[in-house]
């Protein structure tokens, strides 16, 4: 395999809250390789999108900070990164795509003038000639009519096409790594696979990495070559897509896919995991996962365990049992 | 268009409501209009013989609408106390008046506006503390015990600024001031909040992400998004000054609008005070009508439909 393009190492983000620090991203690591796409699930509250601003650099200050690890892009540690070189990575090298469209364009500016600024930040181009730039990112993500949306505000826009705007904003400048943030999330069902299927096209055709976040099992089965698990601010486990749905190993994972709503099984009360995820200021001592695991040992109650790696597979499970059909 | 044009209806039905409103209100303080036309030796025939020229014996909405009509012919009247034209009176202390006002507008935003962003951009901070607590004085403090304190302070026991009088620059700087203290306060105020929402944005972190310094994101996006509330509020700025000018005009001895409609209400002096009442009023409608202008101009939200 390539060299990474990008490798988290041992990450730790930590939140302030009315003076007690509590971990959000505890030690995680992971690598993205060029022309590939990496799944990251799990559960509302696990970590993914903190752990998404944290490479991007865009953790909410002063509440949180990175308290450890590094993230290595090149040559360089973004994490030690002065703000001023991060923000010519931003948007360059590295881009992020957010979940909700509607609230993620500045209201009071028309959507040329918004991708306009963005290029003449990172190139020294001419105004005539950003928007040439700008108005070839909008044909490429196929929004109808792209020269009346340049002149056009966002709120003239709907949903999936605000998407593709921003989409349009994360590409236009070819970045190595883009971040895609639960992209299809707050879209019309019919909306999503056009958003989705864009935004493959492009990552393929320029060989880009991607980092594609979502509690959306289905799109990670289709779409990302390799897909990491997070729990409760940890990656639990991390394997090739085919490996992962054929033959998963945490136990979390398994709930995971068993909570997906099948057609072929018969009807019925759907499957869920017990309990939720623990507000991170009361993560239990032992594995995080253990007051809801229902092949729990005294051991995982008392000790943390360790990320494990095997064939390509990377686990943090002191018991992992095969699959049993649900 | 369909926004303006209802703010344009608006502003005119209000104008409307408010000269009925006005022209009421003169007849309704009671006292005879002729006592100052007469001397106390006048005859009840005499003063009866007055009141018939004058209209006053003709039906009231009957005395509005020959008002009316004179007034949008050009005709003004006369003042009862020294039978000044007030077309006249109007011009000299509009003049007044108006640097005053304007003296004071510029203020609440050349001074409100900075001052709220600074306190925004140091949100919890010693700073941000400070000029709130400022702007709480601000608003607490009644104007007219302002202005004699300020008297007191500058002109009393420092001299540098004279105490009242018109029309130099020097001696506008303490009635401007002020005129604008309560509005400053509240821009102030209005102007952090509005930054502070719009900071929360998820179109924050989309510029941000984008590389975009600071500097821009703030300066510029978080900005021009609250100048949005800070822009329809204008009109009740406008109104605010106008309203308080009467007390500072008088207070600082400013011969404005404020002054003579105040004196003319001492005087009983009808015919003026009634068209200085009606002035008030039309500014304080059209401002808000321009603020309502520069609110649409500022929201491409409402530009288009």
């Amino acid at each position: 395999m390539a060299a990474p393009v990008l490798s988290v190492r041992d990450l730790t983000t930590v939140i302030r809250t009315e003076g007690i620090e509590f971990d959000v991203v505890r030690g995680v690591s992971f690598d993205m390789y060029p022309n590939e796409i990496l799944g990251l699930v799990g559960e509302s509250g696990c970590g993914k999108t903190m752990t998404a601003l944290s490479v991007m650099g865009l953790i909410p200050t002063p509440a949180a900070r990175i308290a450890g690890g590094a993230v290595l892009f090149g040559e360089r540690n973004l994490v030690s990164l002065p703000e001023r070189e991060m923000r010519e990575v931003r948007g360059d090298d590295i881009s992020m795509i957010f979940q909700d469209p509607l609230t993620s364009l500045d209201p009071m500016f028309s959507i040329g003038h918004l991708l306009n600024e963005v290029i003449r930040r990172h190139r020294p181009v001419s105004r005539s000639e950003a928007d040439a730039m700008a108005l070839q990112a909008l044909v490429e993500v196929e929004l109808p009519d792209p020269e009346t949306r340049m002149n056009q505000y966002p709120h003239q826009l709907s949903g999936g096409m605000r998407q593709r705007v921003m989409i349009a904003m994360a590409l236009m400048l070819d970045p190595d790594i883009l971040i895609a943030d639960e992209p299809t999330t707050a879209l019309d069902v019919t909306v999503q696979a056009q958003i989705l299927d864009r935004l493959l096209g492009q990552q393929r055709r320029r060989g880009m990495s991607m980092l594609l976040i979502t509690h959306d099992l289905g799109v990670v089965a289709a779409v990302a070559d390799r897909v990491a698990v997070m729990y409760s601010g940890e990656i639990v486990e991390q394997a090739p897509v085919e490996q992962l749905f054929s033959d998963p190993q945490h136990p979390y994972t398994q709930g995971l896919l068993r909570a997906v709503p099948q057609t072929r099984h018969q009807r019925g009360a759907l499957h869920t995991i017990p309990g939720r995820v623990p507000p991170p200021q009361f993560v239990p001592p032992g594995c995080p996962f253990s007051p809801r695991c229902s092949q729990a040992l005294v051991r995982c109650w008392e000790e943390h365990p360790e990320l494990v790696s095997e064939n390509g597979r990377h686990l943090r499970c002191f018991n992992p049992q095969p699959l049993t059909p649900a | 268009m369909r926004y303006l044009a209802s703010r344009t209806v608006y502003m005119l039905v209000i104008l409307a409501i408010s000269s009925v409103a006005v022209f009421y209100a003169i007849r309704l303080s009671g006292g005879d209009a002729t006592a100052a036309r007469l001397p106390a030796s006048a005859t009840e025939a005499d003063r009866e013989t007055l009141r018939e020229v004058l209209g006053l014996n003709d039906p009231i909405y009957q005395q509005y609408f020959t008002y009316m009509g004179r007034l949008l012919s050009g005709d003004l009247g006369n003042s009862l106390t020294n039978n000044a034209l007030i077309s006249k009176m109007v011009i000299e202390h509009g003049r007044n008046s108006i640097i005053l006002g304007a003296a004071a507008f510029l203020l609440v935003f050349l001074v409100g506006v900075p001052l709220g962003m600074l306190a925004s951009v140091r949100r919890n901070t010693f700073m941000d503390q400070g000029i709130m607590s400022l702007s709480v004085a601000g608003m607490a403090v009644p104007n007219f015990w302002l202005a004699l304190l300020s008297i007191w302070l500058f002109a009393s026991v420092l001299g540098w600024l004279p105490s009242a009088g018109c029309c130099e620059p020097r001696q506008l700087i303490l009635p401007a001031i002020v005129l604008a203290a309560e509005g400053t306060a509240l821009t102030v105020r209005m102007t952090r909040s509005a930054m502070l929402e719009n900071l929360d944005s998820d179109w924050v972190r989309t510029l941000r992400a984008g590389g975009l310094s600071e500097a821009r994101v703030i300066g510029k996006h978080v900005f021009r998004n609250a100048l949005i509330p800070i822009i329809s509020l204008a009109g009740l700025r406008i109104g605010q000054i106008v309203g308080y000018a009467l007390i500072v005009e008088v207070i600082f001895g400013w011969p404005g609008l404020g002054q003579v409609l105040v004196n003319a209400v001492l005087r009983r002096d009808y015919p003026v005070a009634q068209f200085f009442s009606l002035v008030l009023v039309v500014m304080v409608v059209l401002g808000n009508w321009l603020a309502d202008l520069g609110y649409l101009a500022a929201n491409p939200r409402l530009r288009r439909t």
